[in-house]
């Protein structure tokens, strides 16, 4: 049997060693790897948690903010939550990407908050109001909007505050805008609102049929509303309108 | 701005250390690839912080804490890089005048906190870990 010469013994063994010490390095990097896909893992679920709280604390906020305005007016209850789940079935009979936007609906629910800025006397006053009056109320679209600037989630909210009493014929206020010039949601919105002042009761008038606002909203599409939001409304059947509002009673 | 140097003979790790301060928490880094190349950077730049590994062809991490302390004008917080922790390997580091120790795998959270902890908040850019 040949004997494998020593020149050749000392070349295996040098392989083997460089060999063993490049595995070495390799699995140190992949330990190393393993550290940061930890790492990440770990850092992805927390900022998960994170973000989880976040957006409880979001619709806690609105909601607070939604409720402080309501608690002045008695008579409307749950207006802001019933007009709300109103405009989201609009939206999604428009088939539009506003129902998933969570700060639309929440331009929903805070529509009225300028009206903190609304004497009692005037709010709550059963008769007609005055010019000036009137002109003190319908600033609540306004400084609601201002109310609610510099808060980055609830940026897309202030176009549905500025803009809810918009007429489609440029006749509203605070700014006259006309036709699609009005913020979709703002369009969206005042059907909503007109749906709900009217099925509900107030002090000043019995509550209609869901018959006749479907009727009265329909002979102002085109004049007050947008045509197309009116026709959506129009779309959605009864038992559903119905169930939104006995939920929100 | 607090300037990083990290010291490494292995290009993984230092590419590791810049995504993490550099990319990620946004400090200002500078890198050396050995013993030598980390006394001129060093001395170059006077970073606040020193990543340093200990295990070095040539010069290791030892004799350039060594070296570092020996010459600094401002007090630098020296972070050896070791293999295993609680070894010969960390009295020697400490001995030669190293504050703190990473061992490897290190993980990049730890990292972080540490450069967070000693030097503040970097260049603000970087997510707050």
């Amino acid at each position: 049997m040949a004997t494998v010469p020593d020149s050749m013994r000392d070349e295996h063994a040098q392989l083997r060693a460089e060999l063993e010490q490049r595995e070495n390095q390799v699995s140190e990097k992949e330990r190393q790897l393993e550290r940061y896909a930890a790492d990440l893992r770990e850092t992805f679920k927390s900022e998960r948690a994170r973000t989880r709280e976040l957006q409880v604390s979001y619709v806690a906020t609105v909601r607070a903010l939604t409720n402080a305005v309501e608690a002045r007016d008695a008579y409307t209850g749950k207006h802001a939550e019933r007009v709300t789940a109103y405009a989201l079935e609009i939206a999604r009979a428009l088939d539009s990407s506003l129902a998933a936007d969570q700060g639309v609906e929440f331009g929903f629910l805070l529509h009225d908050v300028g009206k903190v800025a609304v004497p009692d006397s005037i709010l709550h006053k059963p008769e007609p109001l005055s010019a000036p009056e009137r002109e003190v109320m319908e600033r609540h679209a306004v400084i609601g909007c201002e109310i609610l600037e510099g808060i980055a989630f609830l940026e897309p909210a202030r176009a549905v505050v500025r803009w809810h009493h918009e007429r489609w014929d440029g006749s509203g206020y605070p700014d006259g805008l006309a036709g699609e010039r009005i913020p979709l949601s703002a369009r969206v919105f005042a059907p909503a609102d007109a749906l709900d002042a009217i099925t509900t009761l107030r002090p000043y008038r019995q509550a209609s049929s869901l018959v006749e606002a479907r009727e009265r909203i329909a002979a102002s599409a085109g004049t007050q509303f947008d045509p197309a939001a009116v026709e959506a409304l129009l779309s959605i059947d009864d038992a559903t309108l119905e169930r939104i509002r006995r939920e929100h009673e | 701005m607090p300037c990083v140097l990290v010291v490494d003979d292995d290009p993984f790790i230092r590419k590791l250390v810049a995504t993490t301060l550099e990319d990620i928490a946004g400090f200002d880094l500078v890198e050396a690839g050995d013993g030598e190349q980390a006394l001129a950077e060093a001395e170059r730049r006077a970073p606040t912080l020193v990543l340093l590994d200990i295990d070095m062809p040539r010069l290791d991490g030892i004799e350039v804490c060594r070296r570092l302390r020996a010459t600094e004008a401002t007090r630098t917080t020296i972070v050896m890089l070791t293999a295993a922790a609680g070894d010969d390997e960390e009295r020697r580091a400490e001995e030669a005048g190293a504050d703190l120790f990473l061992t490897k795998p290190f993980s990049p959270l730890d990292l972080l906190r540490l450069v967070h902890d000693e030097l503040g908040d970097g260049a603000g850019d970087g997510e707050a870990i």
